[in-house]
């Protein structure tokens, strides 16, 4: 077993159990974090795979401005905020149901799909650092996309801010 | 097995990272005990005082004993605590603190760092944790005055954070590179450091640097006299050490960032380069007690303004003159 496999199952049994800390957890504080941590461990696969700006773009986006976000929106509403204990009934038993069929869809998905073997010999990047080879095909080859959804982004940030500029009047 | 940077993970280069780990904790710990004992002498001069000089010659073993003190007192969990959050988050504040030392180069060969290609974005991207660390902290301990003071060390720290990273593009443009290796050298070469050139970007970098280390004129979280002490109010013996810590952890890795980013890192002439890189992190850290020693403290409401109408818009000026500067050079 080689060092980065090892370093794999390692980071892959942290997210997981995260994930599943996040779903038993009862009090939404926790839920954020264990979220949080989801999230720093994507990032730690991103970096395995040699994927530099995309793992600390996960960690500046997802695990840094998100999860303080949802930490903000529970404390400013609600100090207590806790779910009801867990109990089965039909609901519950049909969403479990439904999530194992699910489960085990993808899984017959992901084992009968011919993946492509990675050519170790090319360069993704180029020659280019990592930042500069997303630089370059961001700016050059998806420049029209790109701008259009920062033109989106703009838009939702305008459209918030008149939104709440709004209601404050109404009073 | 010292040059993991070049080399796929091994067990010998694991076994490496984790003794040049080791080594770079206690030269930080060194570099805290030893900034708290000048920040108290400084400001003792400043103030007319003499300052600690009861505990070793001139006082030098002085921080020493209060962080013994620290560590063998009780610790004490409120009874209306969160008692989770309450002690993972001193952990949560610390870790990333550290961690951003990995990026940093301390001198031209630079045995223990990461050559991180996307090395300035690493730092701002966990700096961004500890926030995580504070909040949960002020909300934990269950008072007001602990909660007042993480929200606000939490909207501070965001919004200073956008002018800090704007303030760095600069820097970024002018040396084509996010690796603070690659910066360090590209000042070498062009044989002028980055704080003349950018010198709009450097005052920005400055005042957005102070007031995301939460020091005067910008240290609303802890407030003193208004909050009483803010986030770690309810906290004491050695997690409060670990707040401290923190704190101080920053402010060495953000006098290192300042250093490399606008003062040219270790290059200089005739000294080596460690005491060249040395210099002007206490320059930096000189600087930080110059400003607690003699400014006032903020009000809260002129806090977010200055942030969004004053400091944003000059970084982006900023940025913008160094891109057109750049494309007709």
């Amino acid at each position: 077993m080689s060092g980065p496999l090892i370093a794999f199952y390692v980071i892959s049994l942290c997210i997981l159990g995260c994930a599943v800390l996040m779903l038993s957890f009862r009090k939404v504080i926790y839920m954020a974090l264990a979220i949080g941590g989801v999230f720093v461990g994507c990032a730690a696969i991103y970096l395995l795979l040699g994927a530099e700006f995309v793992g600390v773009a996960q960690i500046l986006i997802y695990a840094g401005a998100i999860t303080i976000l949802m930490m903000f929106a529970i404390m400013l509403t609600n100090h207590e905020a806790t779910e009801p204990p867990f109990q089965w009934n039909a609901r519950n038993v049909a969403s479990a149901v439904g999530c194992i069929l699910l489960g085990i869809l993808i899984l017959l998905v992901i084992r009968s799909t011919p993946w492509p073997q990675p050519d170790t010999s090319v360069d993704v990047n180029g020659g280019n650092s990592n930042p500069v080879a997303i630089g370059m095909a961001l700016f050059k080859q998806y420049a029209i996309p790109f701008e259009l959804v920062s033109l989106l982004l703009i838009v939702a940030l305008v459209g918030a801010v008149i939104l709440a500029q709004h209601r404050k009047e109404d009073e | 097995m010292w040059d993991w940077r070049s080399q796929p993970l091994t067990v010998p280069s694991v076994i490496a990272m984790l003794i040049g780990a080791v080594v770079i904790l206690l030269l930080a710990l060194g570099v805290v005990t030893y900034t708290i004992y000048v920040q108290r002498r400084i400001l003792g001069w400043m103030q007319l005082r003499i300052g600690p000089n009861r505990v070793g010659p001139l006082g030098l073993f002085q921080t020493i004993a209060d962080v013994l003190k620290l560590l063998i007192k009780e610790d004490v969990v409120p009874a209306k605590a969160d008692r989770a959050l309450f002690m993972l988050a001193p952990i949560i504040a610390f870790v990333p603190s550290f961690t951003v030392m990995a990026v940093i180069p301390f001198s031209a060969h630079n045995v223990f760092t990461a050559n991180l290609g996307i090395g300035v974005l690493f730092y701002l991207a966990l700096s961004a944790i500890t926030i995580h660390g504070v909040m949960l902290a002020g909300w934990a301990s269950n008072n007001k005055y602990a909660l007042i003071g993480g929200m606000r060390s939490a909207a501070q720290m965001l919004s200073y954070e956008i002018p800090l990273g704007l303030s760095l593009v600069g820097v970024v443009l002018m040396a084509g590179s996010l690796n603070l290796n690659d910066i360090v050298l590209a000042q070498q070469h062009a044989g002028l450091w980055n704080v003349i050139p950018q010198i709009l970007g450097f005052i920005v970098f400055l005042i957005a640097s102070t007031a995301e280390l939460n020091r005067t004129p910008f240290d609303l979280p802890e407030a003193e006299s208004e909050l009483v002490a803010g986030y770690h109010v309810e906290y004491t013996g050695f997690r409060f050490a670990f707040f401290m810590l923190t704190e101080y952890m920053y402010l060495f890795a953000m006098a290192g960032l300042c250093a490399t980013l606008f003062l040219g890192g270790w290059s200089g002439p005739l000294l080596p380069g460690w005491l060249w890189f040395a210099i002007k992190v206490f320059l930096y850290i000189f600087f930080q007690f110059w400003l607690q020693a003699t400014l006032p403290r903020f009000r809260v409401d002129q806090l977010m303004t200055f942030s969004w109408k004053v400091l944003l818009p000059l970084a982006l000026v900023n940025l913008v003159l160094t891109g057109v500067v750049k494309a007709i050079w």
